[in-house]
């Protein structure tokens, strides 16, 4: 093997520093951080980006993204939240930081977002920690969107890995066309619930396929979702998913 | 020994990695064997946002040559590149985009920009 070349290889964009303000555990496993960027400016970002997170792994940096779990318009800090992955390097080091340490960030990044809502109705599918992004275009979806149902679905394998409760409860009350339920199943049956429930609500129950969908998963669930509601009539850019 | 032959369209220098396609993954990010998975694992950088999960397009790159000794995109993939700047019928995502054959000679050219750059991700 061999590499020919001459200079230095091209290098990726600028870096931003953040530091971390504050830490938040959701539960034994799952934790979210609050980050402001050192230079006390505002990152910009849209609803459902994420952020690319240098992290240093023996002799080499690996670049892992996290989505963003707050939304543009909350000033200060932004928040990523993860969860603990039996043998992630990366996802170790990160639950190691503490309040008041830097990170090397990149961002922000993503095509699956919402600058403004479609003025149709609009299901939200995530599991787990796949909220994150769901969450502010959640708020987006609700600010900018006509009066058409919005309907999330969100499911986790134990009741603990459901984030951010209250604030959908308050997202409920407050907006009367949002309305959410929860599943929890066991993790080999989850993603069949999540799609036994997308077709019953919006393939089965009636012919309407306007419908814009925004879904975000881990593995190959969040495809099969995609293709569930494709195959059902719905215009293939009108289903934005993200899977990781 | 397979040929990966990288163009710079902000004019770097063109980057030349033969290697054996039998002997990946070389590095960790992107699918093994893939165009990213080659350059990294010679020490050539190349965008990956997301890590290399097909969840962006920071390595998109446009094929010049050996398009069809590259597997096949997939729909998840195609999603993505609908959304690439500078898109081209020959664009694959670097993190995709495998190669197999050992005799591939592959040209790339990696383009200037991508959709998810921001030019000022901050704000006063």
């Amino acid at each position: 093997m061999s590499v020919t070349a001459q200079g230095t290889a091209p290098r990726g964009r600028s870096t931003l520093t953040a530091r971390i303000e504050r830490l938040q555990d959701h539960c034994a496993d799952t934790r979210s951080l609050f980050l402001a960027l050192t230079d006390g400016r505002h990152l910009r970002f849209q609803p459902g980006q994420f952020i690319s997170i240098s992290i240093p792994l023996g002799d080499e940096t690996r670049t892992r993204a996290y989505s963003i779990a707050s939304s543009p318009e909350e000033r200060g800090s932004f928040e990523i939240c993860f969860n603990m992955i039996a043998g992630g390097r990366g996802v170790g080091w990160l639950f190691e930081r503490k309040v008041g340490d830097s990170l090397e960030l990149t961002g922000p990044f993503g095509t699956f977002s919402m600058e403004r809502a479609p003025q149709v109705e609009i299901g939200l599918i995530a599991e787990g920690t796949a909220i994150a992004p769901i969450r502010p275009v959640l708020r987006r979806a609700i600010e900018t969107g006509a009066d058409a149902p919005i309907h999330l679905i969100y499911g986790a394998d134990r009741d603990e890995h459901i984030l951010y409760r209250a604030d959908l409860d308050q997202a409920a009350k407050r907006a009367t066309n949002f309305s959410h339920e929860i599943v929890i199943a066991p993790a080999e049956q989850l993603h069949e619930r999540l799609r036994e429930i997308a077709n019953r609500r919006w393939i089965a129950a009636d012919a309407n396929r306007t419908r814009q969908f925004w879904i975000c998963g881990v593995g190959p669930a969040v495809i099969k979702l995609r293709d569930l509601l494709r195959g059902a009539g719905y215009e293939r850019r009108a289903v934005h998913y993200e899977q990781w | 020994m397979a040929k990966l032959r990288i163009q710079y369209e902000n004019g770097e220098p063109e980057r030349v990695i033969e290697f054996d396609p039998a002997k990946s993954p070389f590095h960790h990010d992107g699918k093994p064997g893939s165009i990213l998975d080659v350059m990294l694992g010679h020490k050539l950088h190349l965008e990956h946002a997301c890590g290399g999960n097909c969840a962006c397009t920071t390595c998109h790159v446009i094929v010049k040559q050996g398009f069809n000794k590259l597997g096949e995109a997939s729909e998840q993939e195609e999603d993505l590149l609908d959304k690439a700047p500078g898109l081209t019928p020959t664009s694959r995502l670097g993190c995709q985009a495998v190669i197999t054959d050992p005799d591939a000679e592959i040209v790339i050219v990696v383009p200037r920009y991508t959709i998810n750059q921001v030019s000022e991700a901050a704000e006063e």
